[in-house]
C-alpha cells in the first residue's frame, strides 16, 4: 500500500503518545453540570429551559438560534437549577445551563436505543438522515465543531464525489481517536457508510497515519468483516499537519482547493472519525451527542495517570482532572486540544463541550517561551508552512500595519497550525502575528463583500 | 588636454541649462493650482500627524478645512481652540468653541484589586492577548495591561504604572487625539471633558456582569447597584448592564455620587482638596473620606 501525504511544507513534532495504550474509561458524572450554549460553531443554542425544568438524558436544552447553529442535549437527569451566563475555557461569558443530577439512578428519555447491538442497515432516506443528525445535535468533532449537518448539505450545483474519514490524528499527544479506531472500529464504519449514502454513494476513504499500525489493522479487518462497498482504508505517511482539511484531501486525492473556498468545491466532504461515530449514534441508536472521547495526558503525568475517558459534555473540567488524580504541581500549562493548535486553558472551573479533545499537563520545560530573536530570513517558517504562505514576511506586514500587503500575502489563508512557530530558530511568535494578521484580512474581505452586495 | 577638459564641461553645462529650461516651461504649464491658505492652515497646526481629527494628517485635514463650507464638522483636538481660532481667521469662518477632553480609563483593576488567577506568556500585546482569551483576572472587562495605548501615543502621554500594571494618562502630555481609544481592544480609554481646572467625575470601571460576579473579580468593579444613579440630582448617572456610567455634559460634579458608591468606583481627581496628582484611586478615596 502507498503511503501518501501532503506536498507542500510540514513539520515532525515528536508524537509522544504517552495514552495510546490505556482503554476508554466511562467518567461517573459529578453531582452538577453545567452545559454551555456555546458547544459548535455559528450563533450559540438559545436555552429552551428554565430553572426547576426536570429533564432526562437526552432531553434538548438548547435550541437552534441560526442557519449555523446546532440542538444541545442534557447529558444527565435531573433538576434545571439555573440557567445563566457561566465562564467558559478562555474566561468568557457564555450562557449555561446548571443541571443538579439525580443521585439515585438515570432517567433517559424513551427513544434513545442504549443497547450494544451494531445496527449495519443503512437508511436511505436522505432528508430524513440529515434531520436525524441536526435533531441529534451532531457537530464535527475534529477541532472546529462545525455543525455536520451543515456540511452535509451541499450548496447546489456542487456534488461531493469522496468522503474523507480522518482519522490521521496527527497533533501529538493525542490519543482519543486512535482508541475509538481501536474499540468501535464497526460503529465509526457504519457512520461513514451513512454519510457516504446521504452524499449520494460516493467513494469513501478512511485515512489514517501509519503511527497507528493497530488502528489500521483493526479498521481494515472490521471493514473486510462489514463488507461496504466503496469504501477504502489510506495508509498516510506522518506528518503534521495532515489532519487539516485541505492537507488531507491533497494526501489522499492529490486535489488542491483554492484560497477561500471549501472542500466540496473539489468534490470532496471531511469528517473525523469521532464525528463518524457520533452520526452512527444519532442515526441507528437516536442518542443525541452528549458524549465524547477526551485524553488525559501530559508530560507531567506519571504513565499511571494518562487516560483517555468517554466523558458527559458538561463536566467541569476540574472535576475531570480530579478523576485523573489531581493537577500534578510540576504542571506549569493545562492545554485542551493539541499542544500545536490547542489553547491553554484560563479557567479550570470551565466546561466539557462537544468538542473537548484532550486535557494536556504539560511542564514548564516543554512550554516555555523562550525571548523572540531576530529574524535571520533562514526561511524555515516557510519552508514548513502548509498553506504556502510566508510567515516572515506576513508578521512584518503586519507590525508595519500594511493590510493590503497582508492580504497580498494571504494572510487570509492561514490554518494557524503553528508549523511556522514551531520550526522558527529565533521563537518569533509568528501564530500569534499571523492570527492577528488573518483576523484583519478576513474583516476587510467581509466589509467589501458586505459592500458589494 | 586642456581642450577635452573644456569640451566636457561645457557640453555638460549646456545640457543642464537646456534640461532645465524644459523642466521650466513644463512646471509651469502643468501646474496645480492650490488654494494657498492651504499651506497659511497647515502652518497654524501643531503638526503631530496624529489622525485624531479623523483625516490622514495635518495637511489633509488642512485640505478639508478649506474646502469646507464651515468648521462645523473639522476640529483639531490637539491644537484646541486656540488653534482652531486661528485658522478660523485665515479662513474667515466662525468656530463653535468645544471644551477640551482628555482620555481617561474606565478601569481599576490595578493588581491589588484584582487578583491574577493565571499568568500570561504569550505576545506582550492586548490585542494578541485578546483574541486568545478573556485576560489573566476574573474580569473578562477590563484592562489586559500590555500597552497596546501606550504604544499608539504619539505624545509619550500614557505610561504603565509599575505598581498598578494599569495606563496612566499625564493629562499635561494628553491632546485627546483618541489613537488609544481605538488601539484599546477592550474600549475601556474614553475621552471626557477635561472640566473646570481639570476636575472630573468618571466611573472607573467597564464590568457588565452581575454584582456577584464583579465583586469576585475585582474589589473596585460596579456592581451596578443604582445608588449614584438615585443621589445624582442632574439625572447625569444611567445603569445599564450592571454598570455606571456619568454623562459629563450633564455632571455638576457636586461628588455627591462619590460618596455614596460603596465600592468606590466613582473617581473624582484634581479637586482642590489636594494637588493635582495623577493617582486617581488613592485621591478618591481620601476624597471620599473627607467629606
Amino acid at each position: 500500500m502507498s503511503k501518501l501525504t501532503f506536498h507542500i511544507g510540514g513539520v515532525h513534532p515528536d508524537d509522544a503518545k504517552l495514552s495510546h495504550a490505556c482503554a476508554i474509561e466511562v467518567l461517573p458524572l459529578p453531582p452538577v453540570v453545567y452545559v454551555s450554549m456555546a458547544q459548535h460553531l455559528g450563533a450559540p443554542a438559545t436555552p429552551c429551559v428554565a430553572a426547576g425544568d426536570r429533564v432526562k438524558v437526552g432531553t434538548v436544552i438548547g435550541e437552534p438560534s441560526g442557519f449555523i447553529s446546532g440542538y444541545v442535549h442534557s447529558p444527565a437527569s435531573g433538576k434545571v437549577k439555573s440557567v445563566g451566563p457561566r465562564k467558559d475555557l478562555a474566561g468568557h461569558n457564555v450562557m449555561h445551563v446548571e443541571i443538579e443530577v439525580d443521585p439515585e439512578g438515570e432517567e433517559w428519555e424513551e427513544d434513545i436505543d442504549r443497547s450494544d447491538t451494531l445496527v449495519t442497515e443503512i437508511p436511505t432516506d436522505h432528508a430524513a438522515v440529515v434531520e436525524k443528525i441536526k435533531q441529534c445535535g451532531v457537530v464535527g468533532l475534529g477541532g472546529a465543531t462545525f455543525p455536520t449537518h451543515v456540511k452535509l448539505n451541499p450548496a447546489p450545483g456542487s456534488k461531493a464525489d469522496c468522503l474523507l474519514v480522518n482519522g490521521s490524528e496527527c497533533e501529538p499527544y493525542l490519543t482519543s481517536d486512535y482508541r475509538i479506531m481501536l474499540e468501535r472500529p464497526q460503529e465509526i464504519i457504519v457512520g461513514a457508510a451513512i454519510m457516504q449514502m446521504v452524499l449520494g454513494g460516493c467513494r469513501c476513504v478512511i485515512a489514517i497515519e501509519e503511527n497507528k499500525p493497530e488502528a489500521i489493522k483493526t479498521m481494515e479487518a472490521a471493514l473486510a468483516q462489514l463488507g461496504y462497498k466503496n469504501m477504502e482504508i489510506a495508509v498516510l505517511k506522518k506528518k503534521y499537519p495532515q489532519g487539516g482539511e485541505k492537507q488531507l484531501i491533497d494526501a489522499v486525492l492529490g486535489r488542491q482547493v483554492k484560497s477561500g473556498a471549501l472542500p466540496i468545491s473539489v468534490g470532496c466532504v471531511v469528517q473525523n472519525v469521532a464525528t463518524s461515530l457520533a452520526v452512527y449514534e444519532a442515526v441507528q441508536k437516536n442518542k443525541p451527542l452528549i458524549t465524547n472521547t477526551l485524553t488525559i495526558t501530559g508530560d507531567c503525568l506519571p504513565a499511571s495517570a494518562q487516560h483517555n475517558y468517554l466523558f458527559r459534555i458538561g463536566m467541569p473540567l476540574s472535576y475531570i482532572a480530579e478523576q485523573a488524580g489531581g493537577v500534578p504541581e510540576s504542571a506549569a500549562k493545562i492545554v485542551s486540544g493539541g499542544p500545536m493548535m490547542g489553547k491553554a486553558v484560563a479557567n479550570l472551573d470551565a466546561t466539557t463541550v462537544k468538542g473537548t479533545a484532550s486535557l494536556l499537563f504539560l511542564s514548564k520545560e516543554t512550554t516555555k517561551r523562550h525571548p523572540e530573536g531576530y529574524c535571520i530570513r533562514c526561511a524555515h517558517c516557510a519552508d514548513s508552512c502548509p498553506m504556502g504562505l510566508e510567515p516572515f514576511l506576513i508578521n512584518r506586514l503586519y507590525k508595519a500595519g500594511d493590510l493590503e500587503g497582508m492580504e497580498a500575502a494571504s494572510a487570509q489563508d492561514c490554518i494557524e497550525c503553528g508549523c511556522c512557530q514551531y520550526s522558527c530558530p529565533a521563537s518569533i511568535p509568528l501564530v500569534d502575528n499571523l492570527r492577528m494578521a488573518k483576523g484583519q484580512v478576513m474583516a476587510v474581505i467581509k466589509n467589501r463583500r458586505s459592500n458589494g452586495k | 588636454m586642456t581642450g577635452t577638459f573644456l569640451w566636457t564641461v561645457g557640453i555638460l553645462a549646456a545640457l543642464g541649462f537646456i534640461l532645465a529650461l524644459i523642466l521650466f516651461f513644463i512646471a509651469k504649464k502643468f501646474k496645480v493650482e492650490e488654494d494657498p491658505r492651504i499651506d497659511l492652515v497647515e502652518k497654524a497646526l501643531p503638526g503631530a500627524n496624529c489622525g485624531g481629527c479623523g483625516f490622514a494628517g495635518c495637511r489633509a485635514f488642512a485640505d478639508a478645512a478649506v474646502k469646507a463650507p464651515n468648521l462645523d464638522n473639522n476640529f483639531c483636538p490637539v491644537g484646541g481652540n486656540e488653534v482652531m481660532k486661528q485658522v478660523a481667521q485665515i479662513l474667515g469662518y466662525e468656530i463653535k468653541q468645544q471644551s477640551p477632553k482628555v482620555a481617561v480609563l474606565r478601569c481599576n483593576g490595578s493588581c491589588e484589586n484584582r487578583p491574577r488567577i493565571n499568568t500570561y506568556d504569550g505576545v506582550q500585546s492586548c490585542r494578541v492577548k485578546a483574541a486568545l482569551y478573556a485576560g489573566d483576572t476574573l474580569c473578562p472587562y477590563g484592562c489586559l495591561g500590555c500597552g497596546d495605548c501606550v504604544a499608539a501615543c504619539k505624545f509619550g502621554a500614557l505610561s504603565i504604572n509599575p505598581e498598578t500594571l494599569l495606563p496612566e494618562v499625564d493629562e499635561e502630555k494628553c491632546t485627546a487625539c483618541g489613537a488609544c481609544t481605538k488601539a484599546c481592544p477592550k474600549g475601556l480609554i474614553e475621552l471626557r471633558n477635561k472640566g473646570p481646572r481639570s476636575m472630573r467625575v468618571y466611573v472607573a470601571c467597564s464590568n457588565k456582569d452581575k454584582g456577584m460576579y464583579t465583586r469576585k473579580a475585582c474589589k473596585a468593579g460596579c456592581i451596578g447597584c443604582g445608588k449614584c444613579a438615585k443621589v445624582c440630582a442632574q439625572e447625569a448617572i444611567t445603569i445599564e448592564n450592571n454598570l455606571a456610567y456619568i454623562d459629563y455634559t450633564k455632571c455638576k460634579l457636586c461628588k455627591k455620587c462619590v460618596a455614596e458608591c460603596p465600592i468606590g468606583a466613582i473617581h473624582a481627581v484634581n479637586f482642590p482638596v489636594l494637588k493635582p496628582k495623577p493617582a486617581p484611586a488613592e485621591e478618591s478615596k481620601k476624597e471620599a473620606a473627607n467629606e
